[in-house]
């Protein structure tokens, strides 16, 4: 060996530790913006349990306002495009087509491809996340699906059945509907194109052109909004209600049905116990369903200087139990394979309620007009079609409009 | 006043002059500059320069401008003007002696400072149709066969909406009223009841009067900050029922917030300012005059 070599060689191994105290005096920071409903929950055990197994690493976890999702993204936007934003955060699909507009989104396929949990997520999950241009930028979190709760005392004194069809609803709802219960808790208020979607999308409206106001789609929307106009089925309150109000019309029993997902089942089952249960939502005339298909994931942000450590991060919180125990406290249900058979976070008639709705589950369009459409045009356009200042095909001439000129 | 003696106050003036330029001057030419540019906060490589276009858009094509602009107007005048009596009627009572009169000037401010946030939830809760007290107390007293929706119906929901924002405003007026009462010398109302003057007249002839100065202030405050706030709307109604309770500051909020369409919503936004530069003008006049007097 030269002693030039011997040299280089010996400089390097007394640097070696030396730059492993700089790194480890100076550990990569991945900033991460999450929301939470209960403001109460706190990821803290996660990440000190993160930084345990991944000392190189610091997460700085920041708690944005959601806001009903307003003054999250916007937040999240002002920060992106002031040079600001955090290295990953948690983000919806409704919004991904704003963020790869903006050339924010880092695709990830490169680094979930060596990844081990890769495996532990449904391909289905994948293929939903997956953007228009056929990469993934988002890493799922947590889900859930929409179905139909039902009041059980309240069908049974009615002698009716939980519906599986349109029709079936009708009946149903028409047999319940009596005194101060009314039978459908609609929300009309932001948010409600969830309950819309079932009906209208499910009866065959669909986003593409023209999808809106075909013959299938305007009589669908006619029949939907006709349940609240014409046979009276929804609160008069449903106009302008939302989460809240929904709710608690249905554990008071002013409602005998209304659609949510798992998120609200444990509260549902405190207040009414055994008098509350869930089927997917019914099917439309030609045997098709639709329901919503709600989506939490994490994305990596392409001008974050930490990728590698930000998607570590990422696939930490989808990973078995640690996503398990994410959602242990935002009340939705994980994404993992192997996390979701040792479940026990709900009773079981609501986890084989949203299994069996998987089938029928949709996503709004990936589109950057979908968000200003879920938050301003469908509430103010089913608002007024609920009271009689629109007509029903208008209402979708309006929605057409927003989406295709 | 020489030159030099009139620029001696200018150093003085200066860090005010500087803390105002950083804080309004240039917010408010950004707001101008957006205007003129299509600006969308995710499209940020599709920027480009639109002129006039965002404000010929909404003055000829924007139908829902026209209605916002029409609630804005039913929604400053009702809210300000009963705002105004409550708290012109609880600054004279107010103004007597009576027993546990300084905890009711206490206790009169309360809906003032509580956040407008807090208000509209506990509001929206008090009308709600099932739960809400004023059903249960408009059935109890049978003044009411069954439960109204009161901000889902579009004949209730503005009045709902003003009827809150009233609730909060009137201690303004009431304060500054009570301040204004504390003015006026009670030989005034002596030298009136000899004369064998009324109530009435006391009040038309010497209290209004006297306070002409305080609620014309008081008036002209309370319209810009009406005007201008959108917060309880948008936590009671958002401003539904449909396009019932869309007043102007709030179709710019969600232009920019929901839309993200910024260079339209900063037009709209300067044409709510060019409305009320009208009052500020007059408001801005009146404290001019009185700082000179």
């Amino acid at each position: 060996m030269k002693r030039r070599t011997l040299m280089t060689y010996s400089a390097a191994a007394i640097a070696a530790p030396m730059i492993g105290r700089v790194q480890a005096q100076a550990p990569t920071t991945v900033r991460w913006w999450y929301h939470f409903d209960n403001p109460q929950a706190s990821p803290a055990e996660l990440v000190a349990k993160f930084e345990k197994e991944n000392p190189g690493v610091k997460v700085q976890a920041e708690s944005i306002p959601w806001g009903g999702g307003n003054d999250y993204y916007t937040r999240l936007y002002a920060a992106l495009v002031a040079g600001n934003g955090p290295d990953c955060a948690m983000v919806k699909l409704g919004n991904q087509s704003r963020l790869l507009q903006m050339k924010a989104l880092e695709p990830l396929d490169g680094m979930i491809d060596k990844w081990s949990g890769k495996s532990d997520i449904a391909p289905n999950l994948w293929k939903m996340h997956q953007a228009n241009d056929g990469k993934a930028y988002y890493l799922p979190l947590q889900y859930v699906v929409l179905y139909l709760y039902y009041r059980t005392d309240l069908f049974q004194a009615a002698g009716v059945q939980p519906p599986r069809t349109f029709d079936d609803f009708l009946k149903a709802a028409l047999a319940v509907n009596k005194g101060d219960v009314a039978a459908f808790g609609m929300r009309g208020g932001g948010g409600g194109h969830d309950h819309w979607g079932s009906f209208v999308l499910g009866g065959g409206a669909t986003f593409d052109s023209g999808g809106m106001v075909t013959p299938k789609a305007l009589a669908a929307n006619r029949w939907f909004v006709e349940l609240g106009t014409r046979h009276k089925l929804f609160p008069a309150s449903a106009p302008t209600d939302g989460f809240r109000q929904i709710v608690d019309n249905f554990k008071a029993g002013r409602t005998a049905m209304t659609i949510h997902h798992i998120g609200s089942a444990n509260e549902m089952v405190q207040a009414l116990g055994d008098k509350v249960s869930a089927v997917p939502v019914p099917m439309g005339p030609d045997g098709k369903g639709w329901t919503s298909f709600g989506d939490e994931s994490n994305a990596v942000f392409a001008a974050s200087k930490a990728k590698e450590a930000a998607f570590r991060w990422a696939s930490f919180l989808s990973s078995a139990d640690n996503n398990v125990a994410f959602n242990a406290f935002t009340g939705q249900l994980t994404v993992s394979t192997s996390g979701a058979a040792k479940w026990n976070l709900h009773p079981k008639r609501f986890v084989d309620a949203t299994a069996a709705s998987t089938g029928l589950m949709g996503t709004l369009p990936n589109d950057t007009k979908t968000a200003d459409f879920t938050r301003t045009v469908w509430p103010q356009q089913m608002q007024r079609a609920l009271l009689g200042q629109i007509t029903p095909d208008a209402m979708m001439q309006a929605i057409e409009k927003h989406f295709h000129g | 006043m020489t030159m030099q003696r009139r620029s001696e106050h200018i150093p003085f003036l200066l860090p005010a002059l500087l803390v105002t330029a950083v804080v309004v001057l240039y917010p408010a030419l950004q707001t101008v500059w957006l205007s003129l540019h299509h600006f969308v906060l995710f499209d940020p490589d599709n920027i480009r320069f639109v002129g006039l276009g965002n404000f010929a858009d909404i003055l000829l094509r924007d139908e829902l401008f026209w209605i916002s602009l029409g609630n804005s107007l039913v929604w400053v005048v009702a809210a300000v003007g009963l705002q105004f009596l409550l708290g012109l009627v609880t600054a004279l009572l107010l103004n007597q002696t009576f027993w546990g009169r300084s905890v009711a000037r206490a206790l009169v401010v309360v809906p003032w400072a509580l956040p407008s946030v807090i208000i509209g939830l506990m509001w929206t809760w008090m009308y709600d149709l099932n739960l809400g007290v004023f059903n249960d107390m408009l059935l109890r007293a049978g003044l009411i066969d069954a439960p109204v929706a009161w901000l889902a119906q579009p004949s209730t929901a503005l009045g709902a909406v003003i009827l809150a924002l009233v609730w909060q405003g009137f201690p303004f007026f009431t304060v500054m009223i009570l301040a204004g009462l504390q003015t006026i010398p009670a030989t005034h109302y002596e030298a009136a009841a000899m004369d064998g003057a009324t109530r009435w007249q006391m009040l038309r002839y010497i209290t209004l009067p006297a306070l002409r100065e305080v609620i014309a202030t008081a008036l002209l405050l309370r319209m810009i900050w009406v005007a201008n706030s959108l917060d309880v709307i948008l936590v009671m109604t958002g401003g539904g029922p449909g396009y019932t309770t869309h007043t102007l500051p709030l179709y710019a909020f969600l232009k920019a917030y929901s839309g993200m369409e910024f260079g339209y919503a900063s037009a709209l936004s300067l044409l709510m300012t060019l409305l009320l530069l009208v009052v500020v003008a007059t408001y801005v006049r009146r404290v001019a005059r009185s700082a000179l007097a």
